[in-house]
């Protein structure tokens, strides 16, 4: 996650102390590494972390939503199927009545290298609030 | 006991309710998750059941649907005691929301996501079940003359098979199985998940010791249902061994009119062999977990749902049908069937032995635990048969 990205979060969550996240790494991936980080990260910043770990369902991470009342769900991805498991996400949710939640999604999330923006703007459609790419400084 | 479960999520609060009730030897009568409705709260109107079980939310985590729900269970007739043990942040307003019954406040029942915390709620069912029902039911006179109050047969079956491991070593994960003429329990006391890098465990940890009741899965009673609710494994066998489904059917008529009906042919004798291992197939089958089968970039994975009980060692035939008559077989056939289960590997036992608890015993000796748990754990052990292959 970059540094804009970073600061940008801050300002949205800046006095919400205590709130609860979901992360977890969706689809059949099993990649654990970068989870475990923003759980240490987001910790550290004064969230109250739920992390499902991997291969999670689109239904797992609304699961633990609805029990915790979760004020955002982040989807990690990848194996490069972010794409086909993320799709239905945002419809999944309306129909379980998280109409507030916010939705993000980072990682390698397309097959190939398709340019950033257009990934952006795929999962935008899709309904999620903010996308990140696969960047580490 | 007739408890009625009202969670949140299906998978997640509502199962551990469900869990508690039964592991409290409760049967679970009506479920219910989100928020009820006018007819779910007619229908618990209608059958009055002895205990709601209400939870919902993690401790500081949602609390819309409890408070929801308080407030209609407040407006209705409704008379048995409410367990709260959802969300704490809510639980003052949820007593505060129904003021005419009574309400139990304990703690909640998944206080984080993936945290089962069962033990007081199943406190609270017991303490209820023992003032109310004991009291209400002339059982007080039991209560004087031995010093101790009765538990209900599965509460004791439960804490006996949840002591036999501590107090007797070499018995360290059982399970048992219980047909009668209206249910089926199972028992299990095994570590439900063992973590590797290959097994990823999806839905929550199941404890240690749990129970399972099935409705209708049962001899008598239950036979109709269970025919309805077993008829694929029922079918084979009955291909497979030559017999007729309408005998069969005629059977069922016979038996589940007379519940003290005992079989007074071979053929009978067979078809209640036959009815026993579908109870146990289908009571297995809902009380273990499995794995699926995934391929992942990193390789091949297991995801693991529900229970894993690959490492019982002796599973006992504690009542009914399997104490009084059953074989070894009767357990054997079924699991073995049970392996794999659609496109699931069912986590059955690998390399059981099997038991009879013959004179019927487990459930008084779960009475004595209490007090006298080296006594009654030893006790159980040395008093079962060792089943041998009949085949």
């Amino acid at each position: 996650m970059n540094q804009e990205n970073r600061s940008n979060q801050k300002l949205e969550f800046r006095n919400m102390d205590q709130d609860t996240i979901i992360l977890g790494v969706i689809g059949a991936d099993c990649h654990s590494v970068g989870n475990k980080i923003l759980e240490l990260f987001f910790t550290a910043e004064g969230f109250k972390v739920l992390n499902l770990g991997v291969m999670v369902s689109q239904q797992e991470f609304i699961n633990a939503a609805i029990e915790t009342n979760a004020k955002a769900i982040f989807v990690s991805s990848l194996y490069g199927h972010g794409d086909i498991d993320c799709q239905g996400f945002r419809d999944l949710c309306l129909e379980k009545v998280l109409d507030r939640i916010l939705l993000y999604v980072g990682g390698n999330l397309v097959v190939g290298k398709t340019p950033f923006e257009i990934v952006e703007e795929k999962f935008k459609k899709m309904g999620f609030d903010r996308v990140f790419p696969q960047t580490s400084t | 006991m007739r408890i009625a479960a009202i969670g949140l999520v299906p998978d997640l609060t509502l199962q551990l309710a469900k869990l508690a009730a039964m592991s409290a030897g409760g049967k679970v009568i009506a479920s219910y998750s989100f928020s009820l409705t006018r007819s779910d709260i007619g229908y618990l109107e209608n059958i009055q059941p002895d205990i709601l079980l209400f939870s919902g939310g993690t401790d500081g985590g949602n609390s819309r649907y409890v408070l929801e729900n308080a407030r209609k269970l407040a407006a209705s007739s409704l008379s048995c005691p409410v367990i709260y043990a959802g969300n704490r942040a809510a639980a003052e307003e949820v007593v505060d929301l129904m003021p005419a019954k009574e309400v139990i406040v304990t703690e909640n029942l998944m206080p984080e996501v993936g945290q089962v915390n069962l033990e007081p709620a199943r406190e609270k069912i017991r303490d209820l079940f023992l003032k109310r029902i004991v009291s209400g039911r002339g059982l007080s006179e039991i209560v004087d003359l031995f010093g101790t109050p009765p538990q209900p047969t599965p509460l004791a079956v439960f804490e006996l098979i949840s002591a036999i491991p501590q107090y007797q070593t070499d018995w360290s994960d059982l399970a048992a199985i219980d047909i009668g003429g209206a249910n089926t329990d199972f028992y299990s006391n095994t570590e439900s998940y063992l973590e590797t890098d290959t097994v990823i465990l999806k839905g929550i940890r199941e404890p240690k010791v749990k129970r399972t009741v099935e409705g209708d899965l049962g001899l008598r009673v239950s036979a109709h249902s269970l025919a309805d609710s077993g008829w694929a494994y029922l079918e084979e066998r009955l291909k497979g061994l030559g017999l007729e489904v309408e005998r069969l059917r005629k059977h069922l008529d016979k038996i589940a009119l007379d519940l003290d009906y005992l079989p007074q042919s071979e053929e009978e004798t067979l078809f209640d062999r036959l009815l026993a291992e579908t109870c146990v197939y289908y009571a297995a089958l809902r009380h273990s977990g499995g794995w699926r089968e995934t391929y992942t970039p990193q390789g091949r994975v297991y995801v693991q749902t529900g229970k894993d009980l690959r490492r019982v060692k002796a599973i006992v035939g504690s009542g009914g049908f399997l104490a009084a008559s059953g074989s070894a077989e009767t357990m054997r056939r079924p699991l073995q069937k049970l392996r794999t289960y659609g496109q699931e590997r069912k986590l059955l036992p690998e390399k059981p032995l099997f038991y009879a608890d013959r004179q019927y015993l487990f459930s008084l000796l779960g009475n004595l635990v209490g007090k006298y748990p080296k006594e009654a754990t030893a006790l159980a052990v040395a008093l079962l048969e060792n089943l041998k292959d009949e085949d």
